[in-house]
């Protein structure tokens, strides 16, 4: 190790860096061959430690503690009553707020949120590819027919990112194109929409789904998905570098 | 059921899988992952009305880390490789499996061969997705100490890896 930036590009792949440091060292890792290297052997790892076992409590750990809670002497107070009261309040206050807020063109949260839930739904109904081709000139065209962007799309199967397809989404109540890809056991999406001057969040996480955006052109970008951060800043920087 | 039980349910008991695996990978040894985590769930339903947090899961590995910690001079006492009780739990199956099985525990045996200091961050980062700062609440220490643990922990697993090829 020589590079005085190592650590600083640890963290940066580690997802610890935001704003203007993120800006500096991803500049950074452009330029260093020394910290690339360490950035692939990081991505290699954590794939690797995927396959190292996560222990999940045994049925009869979690019975055992579900008992021993049982037999805890319960602490009702009054004050517990009221605080519940009073969460509910704060509850129906918070739908409130979010009802409002669905009025305002979608806020910096709300895009994160929107972008993680729409790659959440697809994963888990089973329905990300409308269109399935590893072919660009396929999934371009019906991605113009069908959510009326015309999106670049490029596939990036040389470096890892296969494209398998595509689908209209939605992101904040307003269509998206996205483009599906494959990157070993995970998936990639990729959404477009048209650009609305909103600010767009920084790299960020919800639902466990790491996020990304950016603009160019007339469109906004979102890049969602599971795979390590090293990965994830592979891919988004493959996205961000396809021009039409 | 009353209103603290139910929040700890909602709150902290989600978070059961993340505390076994902590105390399994720390103590590398089933049976004192169970009483490890079955501590650190009461102590942690006990003193639940102090927790003021959103997430209550790096407030819960803390715990089960102190738990494994008061926990760890009794099973030095019993003086058993608890590594090699580990390892005896899996049985034969299919030849992918046997395999797939081999690979999965060269590599659980690599990382269980790291130095407890450097196991810690390592599984903290990589399993349970817990941030610098969080992984310094959890172990009390800077985070610089963290950084540093961190990279060492990754440099000292790719030196195995090659080794162990």
């Amino acid at each position: 190790m020589s590079c005085e930036e190592l650590r600083n590009t640890q963290s940066y792949l580690d997802g610890e860096l935001t704003g203007a440091e993120a800006a500096e060292a991803e500049r950074h890792l452009q330029s260093c061959a020394e910290c690339q290297a360490f950035a692939a052997s990081a991505a290699d790892l954590s794939d690797g430690l995927r396959q190292a076992s996560r222990h999940t409590a045994p049925a009869h750990l979690r019975a055992a503690i579900l008992a021993r809670l049982d037999k805890e002497p319960s602490r009702f107070s009054p004050r517990s009553f009221w605080m519940g009261a009073a969460g509910g309040a704060g509850v129906s206050a918070l739908a409130a707020g979010f009802a409002l807020l669905a009025l305002l063109p979608p806020s910096i949260a709300t895009l994160t949120r929107s972008v993680a839930d729409a790659h959440a739904r697809a994963l888990t109904g089973g329905k990300t590819i409308m269109v399935a081709s590893s072919n660009h000139h396929t999934v371009k065209p019906w991605l113009a027919a069908h959510a009326g962007l015309s999106p670049p799309v490029s596939d990036f199967a040389a470096d890892g990112f296969t494209l398998t397809g595509g689908r209209v989404d939605e992101v904040a109540g307003r269509p998206a194109a996205v483009m599906v890809y494959r990157h070993g056991n995970h998936e990639l999406d990729l959404f477009a929409w048209p650009d609305r001057g909103a600010d767009l969040p920084g790299a960020g996480m919800a639902h466990g789904f790491r996020t990304s955006f950016w603009k160019a052109g007339d469109l906004d970008f979102a890049a969602v998905s599971d795979v390590d951060q090293a990965a994830f800043q592979k891919f988004v920087g493959l996205a961000r570098a396809q021009r039409e | 059921m009353d209103d603290r039980r139910r929040r700890f349910e909602a709150q902290a008991l989600p978070h059961l899988d993340a505390a076994y695996n902590l105390a399994r990978w720390l103590s590398r040894s089933p049976a004192d992952a169970d009483d490890i985590v079955q501590d650190a769930m009461l102590r942690a339903f006990r003193a639940f009305d102090g927790f003021r947090g959103h997430d209550a899961k790096p407030w819960l590995l803390a715990i089960v880390r102190n738990c494994w910690l008061s926990a760890g001079t009794a099973s030095r006492r019993r003086g058993l490789t608890s590594l090699e009780e580990s390892m005896a739990d899996e049985g034969p199956g299919p030849e992918e499996a046997v395999i797939q099985a081999g690979h999965q525990r060269r590599l659980d045996t690599m990382i269980a061969r790291l130095p407890a200091d450097f196991r810690e961050v390592l599984i903290l980062r990589e399993m349970e997705d817990m941030s610098y700062r969080e992984i310094a609440e959890i172990t009390g220490s800077p985070i610089g100490t963290v950084m540093s643990r961190l990279a060492r922990a990754r440099t000292l697993l790719r030196e195995f890896v090659k080794e162990g090829a």
